[in-house]
Order: C-alpha cells, then structure tokens, then sequence
C-alpha cells in the first residue's frame, strides 16, 4: 500500500478483472446451458415415435403421422399431439427416404430465400403468414386451398402452390414464382410438415382457436 | 469525403485505408435505403416489380447491405483509431489495404449474383455460390470464408499492432472483442436440417453480434471520442469503458434467451432471457448518463477558463450524443417492452420486432459510426475545430425525424397486428391477412414509407455534406488565421 | 422434467396498458438518473435534486403495475422488488464512483 489511500472501486485493474470474471461467467453458463439444450433439440429417432417417445423436434419420419395441435392443460398452451399414421403423398417414408426429403426441403426452403418473406419460428421477415404451423393452418384444412388447386389433399395441394403460387392468388399480395419443382415442392412440404411437429411452447397462441374464431368471421366482435 | 483525396492530412497510412472504407461504408447506406424504400412500396403496392425484383431480394439487400456497411464503417473507425491509440502506424498496412480491395470485390460480386440470380435450386451448389437463405447473414459460403480470411487480415493488424505499440485500455478492450466478434461469425457457417438447431446457433451470430460485442465496440468508440473530441481524462473513460463492458456483458451474453423463447428450445429460457433482456437497458443508461455527464462538465471547464476543451468537432459530438439516446430508446426501450415472454409470445414475428430492429440498428450503430466518419473528415483536412454546417443539421435533423416516424408507424402496425392477428385471432394465413389489410396496418404502413422519403432526404444532405465539410470548414479556419496575422 | 410455468392469456384491450406502462418503467427510470445527474452537475438547481425519488417512486409504480398485468409469479415479483431498491442506489454509487476517480485521477494533467 503506497501512502495515499485509494478506493478499490477506482481502481482500473479491478474493474478490469471484473469485467473479466463476469464475462468469463456468463460464457460459461451459456455453454453449459447450451449443452442441455442441443440435448434437448436434437431430432428425435424413428424408434421414439414408434414408442410414442415425445421429442421436442421429431425424428423426420414424423411426415407419416397424423399431427394435431390440443391444448395442455397442465403447460397451459397448445402443443403438437401425434397421432395415428398418415400416408403423405400416397405412401409411407422409410427413414433414410424420409431423412434425405427433410434435407432437401430444408436446402430449398434456403435456397429459394422463404425467409426473407415469411417467418419461421416467428424468425423472418413480416411480408407473408407465419410457416411455422403452416401444415397445420385451416387455409389448408378446411378445403379452401384443395378447392382452389383442386387437389385432394393437403400435401398435393401445398406442392401444386409452390410450384404455381401466382396462378393461384388469395390476395393482392401474392407469392411469386421461384421455379420451385415438383421433387423440391414435395420436399418443402414434408420440412412444413416437420416443421408444425416442432415444440415451441405454444408458439403461435391461441392457433387451435383461429379456426373457430374465423368460423364466425368476427374479429372485431 | 470523397474531395478528401485531393486534401490528405493524415500522417498514417492506416488512416488513409480507413477513408477507403468509410467510402464504401456511405455507397452501402445508400443502397441499403433504396432497397428499403423498394420493400416499403411493396408493402402498399403488392404488384410493384412483383415477380422482377420481389420483396425477398429488395429485404435481403436491404439488410445485408446494413450489415455490411455497418461492418466497414467498424473496420475504418478501428483504422482510423489505431494509430492514435498505438502511437504507431498498422503493421501489415500493406496487406490491409489488399484486403479491402478483395473484400470490396466480393461484396460487389454477392450484391450482384444477389440482384441478377436472386434464387437457386434446393441443392448445396446454392448454398455455396447463390445465398445461404438465413436472415442477415445471407451470404453465400465462398463469400463467407472469403470474409474470414479478410477480417483474419484485419485482425492480424489490429492484434500485432496492439502488441507493438501502446497498449491503451481502449485498445485491449478493442483486441478481446474484435476477437470474439470475428470467432462468432464461424457459428453461422454450417447447414443442418434440423431448424431448430439452424436458429440456436444463427442467433449466436445475430444477437451476440449486436446486443454484446458490437455494444462493446461502440462503448471503446464512444470513449476514444470522448477523449478525442472532449478531451476527457483517459483514465477515468477507460475505468468506465471496463465497467460499461460489466454490464454489457453482464447482461447481454445471458440476454440472449430472448431469442429462444419460440424456437423448439425448452421453457428456461424464459426465465433466464427475461432477466438478462431486462438488465440490458441498464448499461444503455449508465453510456447515455456518462456521455452527458463528460460533456456538461468538459464545457464547464471550457466556458469557466479553465484547462480542459470544448468540442473540437460538433458534427460528431453530436452524432455521438444522438448515439447515447437513439440506443437507450432503440434498444432499451423498444427492445423492453416487447422482451417479456408473456407478451412476446403475441409480438414475436410482427412489425414490432421491424420496429425495434429500425431504431436500434440506427440509434445504437449508425448514428456513432456517422460520428466517427465526421472525424475522419476532421483529419483528413487537419481542421482543428469544425462545426455543424447547414447541411449537417438537416441531415441530423431529417435522419432522426425519419427513423423516428418510421419507428412510430411501424409500431403502430405492429400493435394492431398484436390485438387483431394474435390475440384475437391466434395467427395463421387468414389471421395474418385480416391484419394486413386493415386500415390501420395500412395507413402505418404509408407513414412508414413517407418517413423512409425523409430519411433519404436526410441521407442526401448527409454524403453532400461529408463531402464538402472539409473543405469548408479548413477554408474558414485559414481565413481565420489569415485574419489574425 | 421441468417445472411447469403458465403462460397467461391476455385480453386484447390489456395490450395498450402494457406497453405503455413498459415504457413509463424506463422512462421514470431514466428520469430519475437524470435529474439526480443534473442536479450534481448543477445544471438544474440542488432543490430539484429530492423530486428524482418522486420519478423512482412512479418507476416502481409502474413496475409493479406491468408485474400485474402479465401475471408474473411471486418468485418473479420479489425478484423485482431486489431490482427496484438495487436500482435506487445505482446513481449514488455512480456518483460516488465519479467523484472518488476524479479525485485520483484528475489532479494528474496530461
């Protein structure tokens, strides 16, 4: 200690470390909590669904199920139930088929730029609806869209959109056509699909509800 | 600026390279903006270059440019600092300068392969050479390890003239978080298909990109202006600067859980990102307070006689104070009220996040990056004390009016797009669209686009003035000496 | 497994009031750093200097009103409450922090 007194708290090298250990704490953490949640986040196997094994993000073979959004009353939200099995596109996937479709999808959800459009997950940009329950979304399931490209189901009529999206328009804002093909559509579809299975602690609220509430077309009741 | 070839004042060469890319820096803002007012015409007028240059081009530009630009004017201000700071000139300048030409190449070669091929087939030839398809850090994966090598370039300079010269505080905070800064990037540069997992490590990039290390990196700009352009006691800025960087830190390393509310990642995470986000503002207050603080007491002195000095460049000086409140209200306040899980779970994915990404990109970033371009100018003309011309404060005033305006109407439409689409109708394809063909979303989405107009105009008045304040400014200092003599 | 956190549903006409009083939180909060700070500097008269505590009070007002309206859990709640006071000594720490670093480095002229 020199001789003038001088207060720690003014001290350059103390804040210095400070800054130091908190930083170096706070990575720490975010590494350690990172570990737990790339356990948590890792695609589930095609055992688990067998079992009926829930999984945060299922295994891709999820495509061949039937997937519903119910409410939890004990989570207090909504979350993806799946269910009985469901052929998609006429036929069940084997899981290195269903893998490498999911891979596809992925690649061309990048490659054609969704995101800078739409959202998913809620991440994106705020120019087009929300893909992230997009399988799942009454558009879809209430015959509106199978009327409008006359397919008979789901799958087929979100493939005939991708392809052709401005030969069917819903609204002044319209989706314009990438040159999406027949074998990337399919696979588009299967990551929507994929996708609407994630579990994103009832993310979007209330989803389960829009078709009711639209039922009466009141929202400004 | 760039006028300021003809005048080059700076003794290092480092210094030079900085103007090089404060140069590129302004051309991207520029592009940035154009690309911004193209999507916000496509908000009102759907069928606008609908299926020529679509709203997903227009946005992508729009925000790679922002990065971009925003990542040059970073590198010219440590440029343009590290040898007052060092006290020495860069050391590899000449491999510096060789890397913003490689640099400024393939950024010119994305933005057009952008423009031109706009989107490929859904294979990885797509992903290497067209765009990745990920928000913000779209580009291609040859263009990414091409800016790994560049920034490694630019870091080798940094670190081995850091080692070299002084080692300031200033200077080492600089050194450990350009570290990590230029680290982070490699977390986006891999694909999965698991989206899940897509989005965790892309907001590694995204969020420890610009709610902590380039808070950081602000905070050391802040205080090399402060005692550049204030005079202020080095070691009391730099005691500061290890603090802000405590609380920086602190809270926004953690603060990242705000971002993985939604994603498939489990429920803990509201907690631990609802603490952290919640502290976020707190740093962003102590800059904001600590700013004024300097100033009020440096002028005091100033105006009393005493030693100490008043500003010596008042365009920056201002530029850095609209810094100090443009990131409390950008990020702090914009950012808090929509960062608690209970209500983001409505405003995630609406305008409101468009809201708070305008203010806080401008008012944390752009605002002190503009400062540390008026310093350039300063020194390239070896004026000793410039002042606001008429164009600097329209374009203060017009830039801040118009980021303000579009910050408002955004808002306003995402507040509507809270009530009508989520907590009403609970999202979906009709929900969304009900939304956005309200009146409300509508008319917000006109202001937006009116204020985008200002903000232009603003940006006009900003490069004429940048270009000729130097010139004006040294003429009027030498009439003055004349005078004197 | 994790424990189970409710997420509350929020009626529409609740929306406004939040972000508002979401904004007054900062808002009061930077208030009163700020006339603490003015009134150190001198800048507004040493009077004013007490009428900051009346911004702190408001914040915590509307902290515990935004607590409120998003049905925050009592853990939450007390969490909030150590925040508040914490938060009251921040600028006098701030101050006190100033005035001590002045006085050690200040004399030194460059």
């Amino acid at each position: 200690m020199s001789g003038k007194k001088v207060s720690v708290w003014t001290s350059i090298t103390f804040w210095r470390r400070s800054a130091a250990w908190v930083t170096g704490t706070a990575t720490v953490l975010l590494m350690w909590l990172t570990f737990n949640t790339m356990g948590q986040i890792a695609m589930g196997s095609d055992e688990d669904l067998q079992n009926g094994v829930t999984k945060r993000i299922p295994a891709p073979t999820v495509i061949n199920y039937k997937i519903d959004y119910k409410m939890d009353e004990k989570r207090g939200h909504e979350v993806p139930v799946i269910g009985e099995k469901q052929p998609f596109f006429g036929k069940e996937w084997s899981a290195e088929e269903a893998a490498e479709l999911l891979r596809h999808g992925k690649l061309t959800q990048q490659a054609k730029n969704c995101m800078n459009c739409h959202t998913l997950l809620g991440n994106g940009a705020y120019y087009a609806p929300d893909l992230t329950k997009a399988w799942l979304d009454p558009k879809w399931n209430d015959g509106t869209m199978t009327g409008i490209t006359g397919k008979d189901t789901v799958e087929e009529a979100m493939a005939e959109f991708l392809m052709h999206p401005s030969q069917y328009p819903t609204h002044e804002r319209m989706m314009p056509d990438l040159g999406i093909t027949r074998e990337e559509a399919v696979a588009l579809v299967a990551f929507l699909k994929h996708m609407s299975a994630i579990d994103t602690n009832g993310f979007p609220r209330n989803f389960s509800q829009s078709a009711k509430r639209l039922e009466g077309g009141t929202h400004a009741r | 600026m760039l006028a300021s070839i003809k005048s080059n004042e700076f003794k290092y060469e480092s210094q030079k390279l900085a103007m090089n890319y404060f140069r590129v820096a302004i051309v991207l803002f520029g592009a940035q903006l154009l690309m911004g007012l193209i999507a916000a015409i496509q908000f009102l007028y759907p069928s606008f270059l609908f299926e020529v240059f679509d709203f997903n081009v227009a946005r992508m530009v729009h925000i790679n440019a922002l990065v971009v630009w925003m990542l040059y004017a970073m590198i010219g201000s440590v440029y343009m600092l590290l040898p007052d700071e060092t006290g020495i000139e860069a050391v590899g300048i000449k491999l510096g300068k060789l890397a913003f030409w490689v640099l400024t190449a393939a950024v010119a070669v994305v933005v057009l392969v952008y423009i031109f091929v706009q989107v490929g087939p859904g294979n990885e030839a797509t992903i290497w050479l067209i765009n990745e398809g990920r928000e913000y850090i779209e580009a291609p994966r040859w263009a990414d390890i091409g800016i790994v090598v560049v920034v490694l370039v630019f870091y080798y300079n940094v670190f081995a003239t850091y080692t070299k010269g002084n080692r300031t505080g200033i200077m080492t905070v600089l050194v450990a978080d350009l570290f990590a800064l230029a680290g982070l990037y490699l977390c986006g540069m891999f694909f999965t298909d698991n989206i899940s997992m897509d989005q965790y490590w892309w907001w590694w990039v995204i969020h420890l990109w610009v709610e902590a290390t380039w808070e950081v990196f602000v905070g050391s700009l802040a205080a090399y202006g402060l005692i550049k352009i204030l005079g202020a006691k080095r070691e009391i800025v730099e005691m500061w600067l290890w603090i802000e960087v405590l609380m920086l830190f602190g809270s926004g390393i953690l603060g990242l859980g705000h971002h993985y509310f939604w994603i498939g990642t489990p429920e803990y995470w509201w907690e631990i990102g609802a603490l952290f986000s919640a502290l976020e503002p707190v740093p962003l207050v102590a800059m904001f307070v600590h700013v004024l603080y300097d100033w009020g007491k440096e002028q005091g002195h100033a105006e009393a006689g005493q030693q100490g000095h008043a500003v010596n460049n008042t365009p920056a000086m201002a530029w850095i104070a609209i810094n100090a409140f443009g990131n409390f209200l950008g990020a702090g306040i914009w950012g808090f009220f929509h960062t608690l899980p209970q209500v983001n779970i409505y405003t995630h994915g609406t305008q409101f996040t468009a809201a708070h990404g305008h203010l806080a990109f401008f008012g944390a970033y752009a605002t002190i990056l503009i400062g540390m371009m008026y310093l350039g100018v300063q020194g390239a003309y070896g004026i000793k004390k410039m002042t606001m011309t008429f164009k600097t404060k329209m374009a203060i005033g017009l830039i801040v009016f118009g980021v303000l305006g579009m910050t408002v109407s955004l808002t306003v439409a995402g507040y509507e797009q809270v009530l009508v689409e989520r907590a009403d109708l609970g999202g979906g394809w009709d929900a969304y669209f009900i939304a956005q063909e309200l009146p409300w979303y509508l008319q917000a989405q006109g202001w937006r686009l009116t204020m985008g107009l200002v903000t232009f105009t603003g940006f006009l008045f900003l490069v004429a003035d940048l270009l000729t304040i130097g010139k004006t400014e040294a003429a009027k200092e030498e009439e003055v000496q004349a005078a004197a003599a | 497994m994790e424990p189970v956190i409710m997420m509350p549903q929020i009626a529409p006409d609740e929306f406004l009031r939040i972000f508002i009083v979401a904004t007054l939180v900062l808002v009061f909060g930077v208030g009163y750093a700020a006339l603490l700070t003015l009134a150190k500097m001198g800048v507004v008269s040493k009077k004013f200097a007490p009428f900051s505590y009346l911004f702190w009070i408001l914040q915590v007002y509307s902290l515990y009103d935004l607590s409120v309206l998003i049905h925050s859990s009592p853990f939450t709640a007390k969490v909030l409450a150590v925040a508040m006071v914490a938060y009251l000594f921040a600028p006098h720490l701030y101050f006190y922090l100033i005035e001590q670093s002045e006085e050690r480095y200040g004399n030194s002229k460059e």
